[in-house]
């Protein structure tokens, strides 16, 4: 059945059909590509976005929340050279959607082009397979798991006092019409679960959480895997009672697998999308095909990986996803690009054209992210330490593209003494530089996770969901911004 | 145009009525706006956008839901609807949703705020290239000659937004306001092969009190100069002035724990710290929702009540929590209000030169980067740069530095306020001296 379905849902021509509701034809894109290409223009695309969330919440027991959106409209983007013209109208008449086209071709200024006269529906491959979509779920059906995570939370330790549950699971339909006559599809599902805790010892007080996510249908949510989230909320949150602060200065730092990707997501990941590099203004600008890292460093950023929060089938302005490598052996081989800076480099486009929503134009964005697995023993790597710090979970971080000051902030972690994990550390943030912790990270572990939290990046004002996978590393020297006594 | 988005909320709330709703909570919004982005002589982007919106909280039967929706097709609407009141059947009930008493509505301020700049509709495409343009020129003008400049980005927006809300128990809102804003960030080649960026920028409800646009290429181009052969920090306690133009991050791990949410869910350090002494009395911080043009202004808030002025911290004190309509009656306390609109700052009377000298020896900090706050014990570390302080002047530039510790604590150990109270910001923060701060480097 599921495969019948999945037939149906995922197939190009299922695109249209889908959006043929909304009164979306070829009709309509005849008209549009007229405007958008009235006065030239190298390329415009149609991006049609029809998306509905679903939320429901648990706070102090009850299952007693729920919020609904649903986002549908039409983003028109003209492209001449490096120059972007962009409107959206949330209106899918053709007067308005045309309109929008007229609106974006401003950025060009030459005679009119050819508009397509045929269209062709591109086959993708289907990276996020789902069993039970979630315009098929009911919020009667999710409920339970939300009830189920509470019990289970004060159950397991009587200092928990407060438990806070969200579900969040999102349908969504684009499809990209190009003007070279090429249409593509998507159904993008995803959802995420998050479990906050408060737990109470004394008179101290503590908060943590844990949430997953993926491109995932129903029935990610199994048995197992909600009771494995909620235990690792509550062990986070209590974790906390025995842990304080890191010292200050700088240190070796050892990554734990896993989440510490953000590391490689804010040190060299935002400076190798190649629209920064193309405007002059990343630390990376000048760095491609050289050595940038010690040689067991490979890195790549990843659309294709089965079912992963940062997955896609195809990008935001019509490119299928794809798995680009852009360090290999410590060498910059490739930077991420849309089709703008891959025309500008002579190169083709990797995938990575990506938006939140159809109130945006597309820019260079990163997927799932993540270092390959090294030689090292994760033990090894550990011992090695004389005094620093491991860090193992992470709330967040930031760059500055063109100084490469970068900060990721470790919400629990260990000290390393002497070789040994010893006191545990609590809230604190990281800060170095992306090109000289790269040449620092000199050891890498054998060992490698992938991270199915629910990771969100911003960037121009725009977010969207990505993911990170590390192997245990070990940077010689970074600055940990902790407190000395 | 207020009586067509006030028509339309009033017809929603009708809408969900009919599908069996018991009480309806109907925001509607629209709005307009070019964003222009200009660099190295060229267009780079243009954005325009005009957006729709309809949100809906809907109580029934003791439950609650709240859902938007854009796709305003009428049988759409109707089917959204009629879907979002049976969702809310199947929800758990909660005794702690209601609408507010109609008598909280009252005493809204008559007062005009003044947030609409009729100007905003008749900018034109080619003026915004003009502008930006300009900017452009004044940053490369004002930077110094040979200065190592790799790219000159500049920026225009303008957008207008109204918004009208009705409840079903009789609160009728509207507003609308304009946007106006330019910036410029300029990047260097900085011999280490380092690439910092210096940014200006000037927001404003109305066009005309935009900073003087030579302002915001000069502070944009200053900026980038002075991180131009940066150095490290050695790890160490310091007397620290946070810029006013980086303030806003310690207000807000400062503020955050205040809200209804937080103290409900025993997440806030500040929980039973009502009208006792928190931060140093140097410190006095008061809601003003009714400043004229300001950022942040508004006659009635989230809840439908009726702004007013508030005060936060009061020479230190703690005054007042942010707590809206549903946690006041989770907590069985009366609400405030959910959040700030503009603060207002008891200021000092020293601008920035004087403060600096006055330090002495100590670090300017001028940015902060990335890092995170816990609100329910009041550990703090945040990314920073900026520069020394040497003998009351400023010094060399530093970067990759990190400040930590405890935010109640930071706030505690004021030395003085600034006079000079940061205009494109809702917040309005001055600059700050803090003593004894932890700042991590090498």
């Amino acid at each position: 059945m599921a495969d019948q379905s999945r037939e149906a849902r995922q197939t190009p021509e299922g695109g249209l059909a889908y959006f043929a509701q909304f009164g979306v034809d070829e009709a309509l894109f005849r008209a549009a590509f007229d405007k958008a290409l009235a006065r030239g223009g190298d390329w415009a695309e149609l991006y049609f976005e029809h998306r509905v969330t679903h939320s429901v919440g648990l706070e102090d027991g009850a299952v007693n929340r729920a919020f609904t959106s649903v986002s549908l409209g039409c983003g028109v983007r003209v492209v001449q050279g490096d120059q972007t013209g962009y409107a959206y109208t949330e209106d899918l008449r053709p007067e308005s959607v045309a309109a929008a086209a007229g609106t974006a071709a401003v950025v060009a200024s030459g005679p009119s082009r050819d508009t397509p006269t045929a269209y062709a529906v591109q086959a993708l491959p289907d990276r996020y397979p789902v069993q039970q979509p979630w315009d098929r779920v009911d919020i009667a059906q999710k409920m339970p798991i939300l009830t189920r995570i509470n019990e289970r939370a004060f159950a397991r330790d009587s200092r928990i006092n407060k438990v806070r549950v969200s579900f969040v699971d999102s349908a969504g339909a684009v499809l990209v019409v190009d003007s070279t006559g090429q249409i593509s599809f998507d159904r993008q599902p995803m959802t995420r679960l998050g479990v906050s805790c408060t737990a109470e010892q004394g008179d101290q007080r503590e908060s943590n959480g844990y949430n997953l996510a993926g491109r995932e249908g129903f029935e990610f949510f199994s048995d197992e895997r909600v009771a494995t989230a909620t235990d690792e909320a509550v062990d986070r949150t209590l974790f906390l009672f025995d842990a304080s602060t890191a010292p200050a200065g700088e240190m070796p730092v050892v990554l734990a697998a896993g989440s510490s990707g953000i590391l490689l997501h804010e040190a060299i990941g935002h400076g190798m999308e190649a629209d920064f590099n193309r405007k002059g203004i990343s630390v990376y600008s000048d760095r491609l095909n050289t050595q940038i890292a010690p040689d067991d460093v490979t890195i790549v950023d990843d659309g294709t990986q089965l079912n992963s929060r940062g997955s896609i089938n195809v990008d935001d302005e019509g490119v299928e996803g794809q798995r680009t490598v852009l360090v290999e052996g410590g060498r910059l081989i490739s930077y991420m690009h849309d089709r703008i800076s891959a025309k500008h480099y002579g190169v083709q486009p990797t995938g990575n054209g990506r938006r939140e929503s159809f109130r945006h134009a597309p820019v260079p964005r990163m997927r799932n992210t993540y270092m390959l697995p090294g030689p090292r023993d994760p033990e090894e790597i550990i011992k090695s330490v004389k005094r620093g710090v491991y860090a193992q979970t992470f709330t967040n971080g930031q760059v500055m593209i063109g100084a490469g000051d970068f900060t990721f902030y470790i919400k629990t972690g260990y000290l390393i003494e002497d070789g040994k994990l010893t006191r545990p550390i609590k809230d604190t943030n990281i800060i170095g530089n992306g090109p000289e912790c790269l040449e620092r990270t000199d050891m890498v572990g054998n060992d490698f996770a992938f991270d199915d939290g629910g990771w969100t990046c911003g960037k121009d004002g725009q977010s969207v969901p990505v993911s990170l996978g590390m192997p245990t590393v070990r940077v010689s020297a970074i600055t940990v911004g902790g407190v000395n006594s | 145009m207020s009586n067509a988005l006030l028509s339309k909320a009033h017809d929603a709330v009708a809408l969900a009525k009919k599908h069996g709703a018991d009480d309806v909570v109907a925001s509607t919004a629209r709005s307009r706006g070019v964003e222009l982005e200009w660099r190295d002589g060229k267009l780079e982007r243009v954005q325009d956008q005009t957006t729709q919106g309809l949100s809906l909280r809907i109580y029934v039967d003791g439950r609650y839901s709240a859902n938007s929706t854009n796709d305003l097709r009428p049988e759409a609407l109707d089917a959204f609807v009629a879907e979002a009141v049976a969702m809310t059947r199947l929800l758990e009930p909660d005794p702690h949703r209601s609408l507010p008493d109609p008598s909280m509505y009252a005493g809204r301020a008559d007062v005009d705020l003044d947030l609409v700049d009729p100007s905003y509709a008749e900018v034109t495409a080619s003026q915004r290239m003009a502008w930006a343009d300009e900017l452009e020129t004044l940053s490369r003008q004002q930077a110094p000659e040979g200065a190592p400049i790799v790219s000159v980005a500049t920026g225009v927006s303008d957008g207008y937004g109204e918004r009208a809300r009705v409840h079903s128990n009789g609160f009728e809102g509207y507003s609308e306001g304009t946007t106006f804003s330019r910036w410029s960030q300029i990047t260097l080649k900085d011999e280490d092969g380092r690439r910092p960026a210096g940014f200006g920028w000037s927001v404003r409800r109305h066009q005309a009190d935009l900073d003087d646009p030579q302002q915001v290429a000069s502070d944009g181009v200053q900026r980038a100069m002075q991180q131009l052969g940066a150095g490290k920090l050695s790890t160490g306690r310091y007397t620290i002035i946070v810029e006013n133009r980086a303030l806003g991050r310690l207000v807000g791990a400062l503020l955050g724990p205040l809200s209804g949410a937080a103290l409900q869910q025993k997440q806030s350090l500040w929980d039973g710290k009502l009208d006792t002494q928190i931060v140093s009395d140097k410190l006095t911080l008061v809601n003003t929702p009714h400043i004229v043009r300001g950022l942040g202004s508004a006659l009635w808030d989230g809840d439908g009540f009726a702004t007013r002025e508030r005060p936060i911290i009061e020479a230190g004190a703690l005054r007042t929590y942010f707590i809206d309509h549903y946690y006041g009656n989770k907590m069985g306390v009366a609400p405030t209000t959910g959040g700030f609109n503009n603060l207002r700052w008891s200021l000092g009377d020293k601008d920035l030169p004087t403060l600096i000298a006055d330090v002495g020896d100590g670090v300017l900090i001028d940015r902060f980067l990335g890092g995170n706050s816990n609100g329910t014990t009041g550990e703090i570390s945040l990314g920073c740069g900026g520069r020394r302080i040497v003998n009351g002047q400023l010094a060399d530039s530093v970067q990759e530095v990190n400040l930590s510790g405890h935010f109640g604590e930071i706030w505690s150990s004021i030395a003085a306020i600034g006079n000079d109270p940061m205009p494109s910001s809702a917040s309005a923060c001055p600059s700050v001296v803090f003593e004894g701060v932890q700042l991590s480097g090498v």
